[in-house]
């Protein structure tokens, strides 16, 4: 862990590799549930838990979002991948930032900063073959 | 009690079937029997015993009797005239919207052009929900009549209303600016479902169970999305209630925040819809020991925007714009009797 100037601390918690696209890891980082999300290759970071009832929202389903398009009768599925939905009453939550898409500016979940480093410790890669390519960290500032 | 009053349930009714019948293509006369209802009859008078008129026609048949009778006494400005046609339990789409239309021009002759020099008297124009394409060139004959004020279809029905099949009575009444109504009267009558699992057996069980049937229908309005489609629609409830309102709002809005993804079309709250949208009107008001509750109920609705006062003259639940009522703020009960239907039918 690193200290930051905003008072809040990175934790490392774990590599690219451990949450592939379209997955979610969740992690405890001082007492908190935390889900880490990889959206495409980007990584975000939710608190897990629900706003509405307190369910574990990150354990939800992570999927794309029903709209209109030129009509009425145009349906689309886009943005894949960038929503979780509550696994309890499913509200659907953008996971980039945390907010509800019924009413994102009262109803959202906290979200955290992440970030990707490559990786420079001996611990880790101690443990590595050769060939391996090292796998970058992923930092979540809690 | 404000002198100006909007009376938005008001049932003018034919003296005979064959006052009706002059209307009616003849190949019809055999099959069109009754200009009531074959069954759920009232066990006691379905139409208030005083209202009968002096010639000893039935309640609601003499428009100068009713004047004397309802409009002058209570001080009301205007009454919404809505007959009930028994449109809808007909399975000849024909046959029904002939049926609507004789209903119109009698309407007109005997009411709106027949006896309204004050222009007092508002109608509705019938239109057969089993056959769209006649609704929409009924809708356009009269919609530019001075004393049509909107359409209206029997709640009783085999389909929810907000099914596209629909859409092309909603796509001219939002032409011609005239909002859609829906009133009780056909359920589980004839190809009309009943507005609960399987059959009423009395009067009282089917009346009351008129409500569901208007709920339904409105959710159908909003999960379809039919305000969408048509923003400058207005939707007019008359007499399914109104002290569920609330409630339903309620549980529209809950149901939609989990389940938005199957209704895209959707793009606010549903109760944000109904308040857009949707007028009710009053009677039956469900009235309660504590009127403290209904003062609470009225207010969680935001009656003051969206009820309008009807009595359903001249049946027997008529309620009586002096005493249906407990004592409401000034505002709201001007906006209840009056305002709320002068905006809506764009009364002078």
């Amino acid at each position: 862990m690193m200290e930051k100037g905003d008072n809040l601390i990175e934790y490392k918690i774990g590599t690219v590799d451990e949450i592939p696209e379209g997955s979610c890891k969740i992690v405890t980082i001082s007492g908190k549930s935390i889900g880490v999300f990889n959206v495409n290759g980007e990584f975000f970071a939710l608190r897990n838990t629900c706003p509405h009832q307190g369910a574990e929202l990150c354990k939800g389903k992570i999927v794309g979002i029903h709209v209109c398009g030129e009509s009425i009768d145009d349906i689309k599925l886009v943005r894949e991948g960038e929503f979780i939905r509550c696994p309890w009453h499913g509200w659907e939550f953008d996971i980039k930032t945390g907010k509800s898409l019924i009413d994102p500016k009262k109803t959202y979940v906290r979200s955290y900063e992440v970030s990707v480093k490559p990786s420079c410790d001996e611990e880790l890669q101690v443990e590595t073959f050769p060939t391996r390519v090292q796998a970058d960290v992923i930092l979540v500032k809690v | 009690m404000s002198n100006t009053i909007i009376d938005c349930d008001v049932h003018p009714r034919p003296r005979s079937l064959e006052d009706l019948h002059v209307y009616l293509p003849k190949r019809w006369h055999n099959s069109h029997l009754l200009i009531s209802r074959p069954f759920y009859i009232h066990p006691n008078h379905v139409l208030r015993l005083d209202a009968v008129t002096p010639d000893n026609g039935s309640p609601g048949s003499d428009p100068s009797f009713m004047r004397e009778h309802l409009l002058d006494p209570y001080g009301i400005s205007y009454a919404i005239l809505l007959p009930l046609g028994y449109v809808n339990m007909h399975p000849n789409p024909y046959m029904a919207s002939d049926l609507a239309s004789a209903y119109n021009q009698w309407l007109v002759d005997v009411w709106l052009d027949g006896d309204n020099k004050d222009g007092r008297y508002k109608g509705s124009i019938t239109v057969a929900p089993q056959n769209p394409k006649a609704a929409v060139e009924e809708i356009a004959k009269w919609a530019d009549h001075p004393h049509m004020v909107q359409v209206m279809m029997d709640s009783g029905a085999n389909t929810n209303y907000g099914h596209m099949q629909f859409y092309p009575i909603y796509e001219a009444c939002e032409h011609y600016g005239l909002p859609i109504a829906l009133h009780p009267t056909g359920e589980g009558l004839g190809i009309c479902s009943p507005a609960s699992s399987g059959y009423p057996t009395t009067y009282m069980e089917w009346s009351v169970g008129l409500t569901f049937s208007i709920q339904a229908h409105l959710v159908s309005f909003i999960t379809e999305g039919v305000f969408e489609r048509f923003p400058d629609l207005k939707l007019v409830l008359v007499e399914g209630g109104s002290a569920w309102l609330p409630s339903l709002m309620w549980r529209m809005d809950n149901a939609w925040k989990g389940l938005r993804d199957s209704v895209p079309w959707l793009t606010k709250r549903p109760s944000e819809y109904v308040k857009e949208h949707v007028r009710i009107t009053s009677q039956p008001l469900e009235t309660t020991d504590h009127p403290k509750h209904l003062l609470a109920n009225l207010e969680m609705m935001d009656a003051k925007n969206i009820m309008m006062f009807a009595s359903d003259y001249p049946h027997w639940d008529f309620d009586d714009p002096k005493r249906a009522f407990p004592k409401l703020p000034e505002d709201m009960k001007n906006r209840i009797f009056y305002e709320n239907a002068k905006e809506l039918y764009k009364l002078p």
